[in-house]
């Protein structure tokens, strides 16, 4: 393999896992954007409006008084300086978002003036890249508090989207302990409700549907047409689009939860599974929304990574050939454990498949010792002068035996 | 168009309209809707009132036009900027393999090596808040007084163990309620504070963990500990002047001769040239850059050199590699990952996942640090030896998979296919590479 070739780097694919981390904070200032137009659509319609009314009513001879037009005024007042705050918050988000976008390309774009994987800058830039993937990881994982330790500690938190998942967490965390109002009032806030129609979402009827579920479940403890109004108002609309979820509402009033037991369709609805199940759609709804990757990136990086430089040895039932060692260092002729073998990765790794090699990479000049083993020419040699042998001796690596150089063997590997 | 190019996109991106023209905008707003609200309420006059209000209108139905249209400059830039996007990544081909997830169900084993990763990182903060967080809920974390009690479940060499046998998997579960942490942290704790003295030119804490692991560091053919007393002898002999330690009887010749008559006994076995060449530099001590010693006494690399073997030399014994495995398969991973992505775009019709094999169907070139194992491919066959499969040699030096020998013989006999030798297959050997 031409060394020089698998060193170098490719730097269009070799950003491939790092496309979402641009993405993320344009779909968010896009959001931002529609949440602001949303805001000022609102408000500046009710004051158009409202002058074009007092406007018509004078026209027609019927002047507004002083005094309503004072009230009318302070009103009208009231409501742009609300919409006047909420725009200072979008606009400090978006100085925010546009500082995570600006680092973003920047900590991308150094990758550009590496050329080789061999380069040591090199090694920064990709712990950065890991410290980015690890704070994502922890991030979709809910844990929150791990991620914010380790982007404060790394200082990348311009490159992780904390406050995002955060934000979706907490209310995955409701959906889990039972409460569907922070999800519902995430679904309808600003345009949210649009864009989600847009992709056909059925988070909020199923939303609906569950909220109506646990007015049937505690059914002795809430108004008896509760029940029904819910239903009316939430559900019977989606008919067409729901029709099973429709007709197991419909059927579950006859169903009180004691007897549910006796017909399985209805068991299911009942179940507490439900509520992990409906978070989990309450996640992925809320990643493909702003076009973040279904799976954390760790993963992908993983599983290439693991299966790269995964070899037949690494899993070897012979506790020899794992970790044997093929190049050796300055100081010492021991060698690092190989990653995979390594007891961080080496489980993990078990069940994928290991890398399909067209050629061979052993070291050079290789010689047999007697006992089935081989090693280069170099490295013997180096261990027997460090190891103090006397001349024409030399010493097994691994299991320490000593061999007459003339029971040596040359190995023809081609 | 590369991410060079993007840069100036997001410079200019940055300098685009954004919404404070839209906030100062509504404060005009404001400022026109208040004046008018002044003038209503001093007008004594119902006439008045009404009149404002409808020369209002225009003037706040353009205002609010202003408002729309700093809206739209925005969306512009947004739009602008999010196309510069799509641009960039133009070269970049394919997209994730997001349909599959191999590590899916794997979160407990991913979760213990990233607490690993982080305690050998020195993370020791983030690492505990982790653990505490990943735990799985209901099980209170346990208390350090409860850790101690109980049998360590990370061994540190004991001399009397093979160095192979230090950390195996079974003794660190899989489970982060069980993975306990707190020996870990203590040796990587050792590990840094160690490194933090070499990093002062204090040897003294790395000789004294290389002389208590000294028979596992020879096992390993390791000579860390002598290339730590030869530098302490070094640092010494070049005096005060360089190593700026007090300038005592122990210091500059007369402590270096002593440290090395007290110390280089054990090594005399081993290392006597060295030692010898080490001794008879006292002679040139006062023109050491002219002496044929010059190269062993430069140590403006050293201290470097025996850090980072010592790192190597310290993970090795507990069984863990000298770089985080975490680091070197995720950088592996968006190594490959241009190939994994080409080979399922292209197999996504077919059905099959790429992690159902044993081996990947396409190649994933690493560079050669990054190649931990020899690799030996049977040009017979093509495809890599394995334990059922093992290489082997014949006579005449060359090596097969045992497999193909088979194929290739006929009856017991074999005709090598590289060089003229013939032979019988009983007599090819195992090798192990």
């Amino acid at each position: 393999m031409g060394d020089h070739e698998s060193s170098k780097i490719d730097h269009e694919n070799h950003l491939l896992l790092d496309q979402p981390l641009l993405q993320l904070p344009i779909e968010l200032l896009r959001k931002n954007l529609r949440s602001a137009r949303f805001e000022v659509e609102k408000d500046g319609s009710y004051v158009k409006e409202t002058l074009k009314k007092t406007a018509n009513d004078s026209a027609r001879g019927d002047p507004i008084s002083q005094p309503d037009a004072v009230k009318t005024l302070d009103l009208m007042i009231a409501r742009m300086r609300g919409v006047k705050r909420k725009l200072t918050a979008f606009s400090e988000e978006e100085n925010r978002l546009h500082r995570h976008e600006e680092a973003r390309v920047k900590h991308l774009a150094e990758l550009y003036s590496l050329y080789s994987v061999d380069d040591h800058k090199y090694e920064g830039w990709s712990r950065t890249r890991l410290d980015r993937l690890l704070t994502d990881y922890l991030l979709r994982q809910g844990y929150i508090d791990s991620a914010r330790a380790l982007a404060q500690e790394r200082g990348v938190e311009l490159l992780v989207d904390i406050d995002t998942f955060d934000q979706m967490n907490k209310i995955r965390q409701c959906i889990l302990n039972g409460s569907v109002q922070e999800a519902l009032a995430w679904c309808t806030a600003g345009d949210t409700k649009k864009e989600l129609r847009k992709m056909d979402s059925n988070l909020e009827f199923m939303l609906r549907y569950q909220q109506y579920i646990e007015i049937v479940r505690n059914r002795s403890q809430t108004r008896p047409d509760e029940a029904f109004s819910h239903a009316r108002k939430h559900l019977f609309p989606y008919r067409d689009t729901y029709p099973t979820e429709v007709m197991h509402a419909c059927g579950l009033l006859a169903m009180p939860p004691e007897y549910v037991d006796r017909v399985p369709a209805y068991r299911e609805i009942y179940a507490p599974a439900r509520w992990q199940k409906l978070a989990d759609l309450f996640t992925e709804t809320h990643n493909s929304l702003l076009s973040l990757p279904s799976i954390p990136l760790l993963h992908i990086a993983l599983s290439s990574g693991l299966s790269a430089l995964k070899t037949p040895a690494c899993h070897s039932i012979h506790p020899n050939s794992a970790a044997a060692p093929s190049h050796h260092t300055s100081l010492s002729l021991a060698t690092s454990v190989c990653p995979i073998c390594s007891t961080e990765l080496n489980e993990l790794a078990r069940n994928v498949p290991h890398a399909l090699h067209s050629k061979s990479h052993v070291e050079p000049d290789l010689l047999l010792l007697p006992n089935g083993r081989a090693y280069g020419k170099a490295r013997l040699e180096d261990y027997a002068k460090k190891a103090g042998l006397l001349e024409g001796k030399v010493k097994d690596l691994r299991t320490g035996e000593v061999f007459g150089v003339e029971q040596l063997k040359k190995v023809f590997i081609s | 168009m590369s991410l060079l190019e993007l840069q100036k996109e997001v410079k200019k991106f940055n300098q685009a309209s954004k919404l404070t023209a839209a906030v100062q905008d509504v404060d005009r707003l404001i400022d026109l809707l208040v004046s008018a609200r002044e003038e209503v309420a001093a007008a004594n006059d119902p006439h008045t009132a009404s009149q404002s209000l409808v020369k209002l209108q225009n003037r706040v139905n353009a205002q609010l036009e202003t408002i729309n249209s700093d809206l739209g400059r925005v969306h512009k830039s947004q739009n602008a900027f999010h196309k510069a996007l799509g641009r960039a990544f133009k070269e970049t081909k394919g997209t994730l393999p997001t349909d599959h997830d191999p590590m899916e169900s794997q979160t407990a084993l991913i979760n213990r090596a990233i607490a690993m990763h982080l305690l050998r990182e020195g993370q020791f903060g983030v690492a505990s808040t982790f653990i505490g967080e990943a735990q799985p809920q209901g099980e209170a974390p346990q208390s350090p007084s409860q850790d101690q009690e109980r049998p360590p479940s990370i061994m540190i060499s004991h001399p009397d163990e093979p160095p192979d046998a230090m950390i195996t998997d079974a003794d660190i579960p899989s489970d982060l309620t069980a993975f306990q942490s707190q020996r870990l942290q203590e040796k990587f704790a050792d590990m840094y504070s160690i490194l933090s003295s070499l990093k002062q030119h204090d040897l003294f804490p790395a000789i004294g963990w290389a002389r208590a692991n000294s028979t596992e560091l020879e096992a390993r053919g390791s000579n860390l500990e002598f290339e730590l007393c030869k530098l302490q002898y070094i640092w010494l002999f070049k005096g005060p002047a360089v190593n700026q330690l007090p300038a005592t009887r122990d210091n500059g010749l007369t402590g270096a001769l002593a440290y090395g008559q007290k110390n280089f006994g054990r090594f005399q076995k081993r290392h006597l040239r060295e030692i010898q060449r080490l001794s008879a530099a006292m002679v040139f001590a006062p023109n050491l850059g002219s002496s044929p010693y010059q190269t062993i006494f430069n140590t403006d690399l050293a201290f470097e050199e025996v850090a980072s073997s010592f790192t190597r030399e310290f993970c090795s014994l507990l069984g863990l590699s000298a770089e985080s495995p975490l680091y070197v398969a995720v950088t592996a991973g968006a190594l490959a990952l241009p190939n994994l992505v080409k080979y399922t775009s292209i197999n996504k019709a077919k059905n099959t996942e790429w992690t159902t094999t044993n081996e990947l169907a396409f190649e994933t070139p690493l560079p050669r640090s990054m190649l931990y194992h020899s690799i030996f491919v049977c040009p017979v066959s093509r495809g890599q030896t394995t334990d059922a499969n093992p290489p082997v040699i014949l006579p005449c030096g060359h090596v097969l998979a045992r497999e193909s020998l088979q194929k290739l013989a006929k009856g017991s006999r074999y005709k090598c296919p590289y060089c003229p030798s013939e032979g019988v297959v009983k007599d090819a050997k195992e090798i192990i590479l």
